[in-house]
């Protein structure tokens, strides 16, 4: 499964609990939060867009850092 | 902040904030929603306050917004 690294605006434990959150809403995805340097990996079969609209309904900064 | 005639507003009980940045990101993104007028979140008394048109939203729809964004979110009291 493709590793996707994204960028999220995270700036407390509360942030990092909504991306958990609607991540695990979308479901069938793994995924690793980086706090201290503000990254979401995930493993995922879905498409990007659908992981980075996901991401941005926490309404946080976004973007996609690339594969890894 | 006079709401316009017509216009209800709720409280709904949030959980999950726990800094400023999570409060300021609800305000921003529920205060964008059509038909919301006014949003005050208290982050020590774990709510949110909403002055909203009735034709345009209900306390459901407010409440599905929030929780979309991560946080749990309970109605609480309605005051005409």
């Amino acid at each position: 499964m493709p590793k996707h690294e994204f960028f999220v605006d995270m700036t407390c434990e509360g942030c990092l609990n909504a991306v958990t959150r609607v991540l695990n809403k979308l479901g069938g995805v793994q995924f690793e939060v980086d706090l201290p340097n503000k990254k979401v990996s995930i493993d995922s079969n879905h498409s990007v867009d659908t992981l980075l609209d996901t991401l941005k309904k926490t309404g946080k900064n976004t973007s996609y850092l690339g594969e890894k | 902040m006079d709401p316009p005639s017509g216009a209800r507003s709720i409280v709904v009980q949030v959980e999950g904030m726990t800094c400023s940045s999570c409060v300021q990101t609800i305000e921003q993104h529920i205060g964008k929603l059509n038909g919301v007028h006014v949003i005050k979140v208290s982050l020590d008394e774990k709510n949110a306050t909403i002055v909203y048109n009735p034709k345009e939203q209900i306390p459901e729809s407010l409440q599905e917004a929030i929780e979309d964004m991560g946080f749990d979110a309970v109605l609480g009291d309605t005051n005409p």
